[in-house]
């Protein structure tokens, strides 16, 4: 049995006090738009994913079985959402994202050459969008392997192993591109 | 040797991490001493590790919950259902009065006869039963007893999810 200080808060929303919610929203908004923004990969976007995925959650709280964190089960709401507007919008995403590729390519001279955090976002690019979130969610501290999976969809094992799968590979990215940009300074 | 095998790049990341355990640590310690390789990978991944660890959380707009709690007010709202409880109360009902039923049937000796069946006597033509048809023999007390058991299991497990559990858990939230 957990014991989560979310769930006082939702017996009052479930009693009638919908303005409890705001209080719940504010608890989570941050990871919630972190997370849409790690698979979005869009400001705009990935605050109206996440604003979605706080009504759906809202609409669905009668349906919460407390098994396990709140957060735990509003995160994957949020993981849900934000893959379907992905899936909803590829379209959309597909032109953005070969747009980005084009002008990292041609705007390389205006990159600050020092600024590694730059080049991990660039290099998260090429991970697909759990690896991205589980990623995430890891180097936050908040969660367990376990919690994680549950907002992923996937195995305990299985996070483990692509975290570090994606850590080896980011780490490989970012050495090609630090690598790159020695050979062009 | 120009990279290193996926059970050194494991034992790197769970060293950065500080879940290797503390006989292996001393070794890979050992080890990095001595192998540049691993050295040079180590801090590639630590290259990595670090910037993770300064990540910060995205901030979202500040009138963020204000347009949420904006748009809850089209929703509908979550009211809690009662339905699926209710109903599992009343089947719990049920299944005890069956029991009840079916004890008190088998205590007044409703069941104590056996019931057999059997096909030679029925009226088929000689030219298809060319052998004797053995016949089956139950007893009636025996299959409701088997009943009984199955309803009681049926009974326990209504009795966990629809009493027992949110019970516990809404004193555990006390």
């Amino acid at each position: 049995m957990i014991l989560d200080p979310d769930l006082p808060l939702i017996d009052r929303i479930l009693a009638g006090e919908q303005n409890v919610f705001a209080e719940l929203i504010n608890r989570h908004k941050q990871y919630a738009y972190t997370i849409a923004v790690k698979i979005l990969q869009n400001r705009p976007e990935a605050e109206e994913a996440a604003q979605d995925a706080f009504i759906k959650a809202y609409q669905n709280l009668a349906g919460f079985n407390r098994q396990a964190r709140f957060s735990t089960w509003l995160y994957r709401i949020v993981f849900n959402t934000s893959i379907s507007y992905k899936r909803k919008n590829n379209k959309v995403f597909q032109s953005i994202e070969n747009t980005v590729i084009v002008y990292n390519h041609e705007g390389e001279v205006s990159l600050e050459k020092t600024d590694k955090t730059r080049y991990l976002n660039q290099a998260m690019m090429k991970l697909n969008e759990a690896d991205r979130t589980a990623l995430t969610l890891f180097y936050l501290d908040e969660f367990s392997l376990d919690e994680i999976a549950d907002i992923t969809g996937m195995q305990a094992n299985t996070v483990k192993v692509r975290i570090h799968r994606a850590r080896q590979r980011l780490a490989d990215e970012l050495k090609i591109l630090l690598n790159h940009e020695a050979l062009t300074l | 040797m120009n990279r290193l095998s996926q059970a050194q790049e494991d034992i790197l990341l769970e060293y950065l991490d500080g879940t290797l355990a503390a006989p292996a640590k001393i070794k890979l310690e050992e080890e990095l001493r001595v192998n540049a390789l691993l050295r040079l990978r180590l801090d590639e991944l630590r290259a990595v590790h670090t910037i993770f660890q300064h990540a910060s959380l995205a901030e979202p707009s500040r009138d963020f919950t204000a347009r949420v709690m904006q748009k809850l007010d089209t929703a509908p709202s979550p009211t809690p259902s009662r339905w699926p409880i209710r109903n599992a109360i009343f089947l719990l009902i049920g299944v005890l009065t069956a029991i009840g039923a079916a004890a008190l049937l088998i205590a007044s000796g409703v069941f104590d006869g056996s019931t057999s069946i059997s096909l030679n006597d029925s009226s088929l033509p000689q030219k298809i039963i060319q052998q004797e048809i053995p016949v089956f023999t139950f007893s009636g007390k025996l299959i409701i007893n088997i009943i009984i058991m199955l309803n009681i299991v049926v009974g326990w497990i209504l009795l966990d999810r629809a009493i027992l559990r949110p019970y516990f858990q809404r004193r555990m939230q006390a």
